[in-house]
């Protein structure tokens, strides 16, 4: 299988190929360069028109776009319902742009279309990163505290555990998502317990990959 | 007048608390504090390049002995440049005197006979300002003058010889981080004359060497950088103007890198003293790379002829902003301020 990866930062992808290699349970053929976005709106700005580029100029089967929730409404399982779409959810939205990109495009290089895999980190990809490391933190305690009113941590908070600072160098930041996604890179099961947001994007890649077999 | 200590003071880093102006350029009355890194955007003429130029009259006066005339008060109306300063030098004011909007030639210490001046003198004789330039950069230059990048960086070679003899493991460092970054090279050749003049050249990965002189303006540059960043023994404060030219913009994440190893060692893990930096930038990309530290974006606003300076962390609604989109694209729409005036 043929992935594209849109990301904020070489760390995020880094990171990316590493956990979807491992729900994939063998590498993919990674799309070089990647995609890189501004964060968000940027990346929802930008996905159709790789989308576009993709479906036309490129052989991939796939695009993976991950994306911090920040502050925005958290993807539950009610945003599931066939029809539902909640204007706040960065996860709805983003599918609602990929399925208002792709619906019109015809068929091109032997596949109706590339297919989407979209994960949102809940509140940034850090707090994955920490996952097996501090049992705090999950998308479950987010969103109660978000009820509450009273975060169970920030997003600088997470990443000053991550780095070690809150000013880490590219190469530092690459290093440390590294070694904390290495612990996912044989069984995502927990990464996907506690965290729906990359439950999600792995439940695309799998399907995709069933269709790939089926193909 | 006091001016408002910085938070970030507190930890003593930098040396400059604030600087206020009075009628000096476009910089009529205004004042900033400056955080030990400091990213300055808006408009061409809305006083960016007048901020560093203080800070050069500031170094080049307290260089000079304090005369009679020095410790004369400003006539009414006169320019007027008034610094102060992080603990320990926190007790410290110096005020520029200046006849015109060029000529500032009093330098005044408050109070007068400060026991703490020739320490905090010796700081400011340091302060380096660079307005790097490709062409003179890939020049050839004398070994001699290595000591310190020149203001145009024109003795890169020169700067780099002398960087591989007296402290060859930040040598080793800034190739190996010059490497990290342009895979595609796999050396940084020197060149020694007999005739004492030195030049470089970078080994492509797949053999061939390219000579300074043919490097692309943003690989200067980008040494240039890292030659700032790998000196051992760096300024107090280092201003640079427009740092992100010639950079592409994924390229621009490793210049502030580059930077904040200056001002903050510590998350480098180097024991060095932080260097305080004043930079500037039209770079929307670079702009974005501060999203996580608004607190380090001073936006110069522009109204007519007078400028004024502003915190960006001092937006009341800065957090709402940031949920909307990017830092450069909000400074570009002009919800910030700090853009061109139109008519």
């Amino acid at each position: 299988m043929k992935v594209a990866l849109l990301s904020e930062s070489p760390a995020d992808e880094t990171a990316l190929r590493v956990l979807v290699t491992a729900v994939l349970r063998q590498p993919p053929q990674f799309v070089a360069p990647g995609f890189r976005a501004r964060g968000w709106p940027n990346v929802a700005q930008l996905m159709p028109a790789v989308l576009r580029h993709l479906h036309f100029n490129t052989d991939a089967d796939a695009l993976v776009v991950v994306v911090d929730a920040d502050d925005s409404v958290v993807h539950t399982e009610p945003h599931e319902a066939p029809g539902y779409f909640h204007p706040h959810c960065r996860m709805c939205q983003l599918r609602a742009v990929y399925r208002q990109t792709t619906k019109r495009l015809p068929p091109a290089h032997g596949r109706e279309r590339v297919l989407r895999m979209i994960g949102v980190a809940v509140p940034a990809i850090e707090a994955w990163y920490l996952c097996g490391r501090d049992d705090q933190v999950t998308e479950a305690a987010w969103t109660a505290g978000r009820e509450q009113g009273a975060l169970p941590y920030t997003r600088a908070n997470l990443k000053h555990r991550v780095y070690g600072t809150d000013r880490p160098s590219l190469p530092h930041e690459i290093d440390c998502a590294l070694r904390e996604v290495q612990r996912h890179r044989r069984d995502t099961r927990r990464l996907e317990h506690d965290f729906p947001g990359f439950a999600a994007l792995a439940a695309d890649l799998r399907a995709s990959g069933a269709r790939q077999n089926v193909t | 007048m006091p001016l408002p200590p910085l938070a970030a003071r507190r930890h003593g880093l930098g040396v400059i608390a604030s600087i206020a102006f009075q009628n000096f350029k476009a910089l009529r009355n205004t004042q900033v504090a400056l955080a030990p890194f400091n990213l300055v955007i808006g408009p061409n003429g809305s006083g960016k390049t007048s901020l560093i130029e203080s800070l050069q009259r500031l170094r080049t006066l307290s260089s000079l002995p304090l005369t009679d005339a020095d410790g004369r008060a400003q006539l009414g109306g006169a320019p007027e440049i008034t610094f102060s300063f992080v603990p320990p030098f926190d007790g410290i004011v110096v005020r520029l005197g200046c006849t015109s909007e060029t000529v500032c030639d009093t330098l005044r210490v408050e109070p007068a006979g400060a026991a703490a001046w020739p320490a905090l003198r010796r700081e400011l004789g340091t302060i380096r300002a660079y307005v790097l330039d490709h062409e003179a950069m890939a020049g050839a230059s004398r070994r001699d003058e290595g000591d310190e990048l020149g203001p145009d960086g024109g003795n890169l070679a020169a700067v780099l010889v002398r960087l591989r003899e007296r402290a060859p493991e930040s040598f080793t460092a800034l190739v190996a981080e010059m490497l990290r970054i342009t895979p595609e090279f796999q050396s940084l050749e020197l060149v020694e004359h007999a005739d004492g003049r030195a030049e470089f050249a970078l080994r492509l990965a797949e053999n061939g060497d390219v000579p300074a002189a043919e490097l692309s303006q943003g690989m200067l540059y980008l040494i240039g950088v890292l030659a700032l960043a790998f000196d051992p023994d760096p300024p107090a404060i280092v201003c640079i103007e427009e740092v992100d030219r010639g950079i592409h913009p994924r390229m621009l994440r490793e210049i502030r890198d580059a930077l904040y190893r200056l001002s903050y060692p510590k998350a480098f893990g180097s024991d060095r003293r932080p260097v305080q930096i004043v930079t500037t930038s039209h770079s929307p990309y670079f702009i974005d790379l501060f999203r996580e530290h608004p607190e380090e974006i001073i936006i110069s606003q522009k109204h007519g002829r007078a400028a004024h300076f502003e915190r960006l962390a001092d937006r009341k609604d800065l957090p709402e902003l940031l949920r909307e989109g990017s830092l450069g694209d909000m400074w570009f729409s002009g919800i910030l301020g700090g853009v061109p005036e139109e008519r």
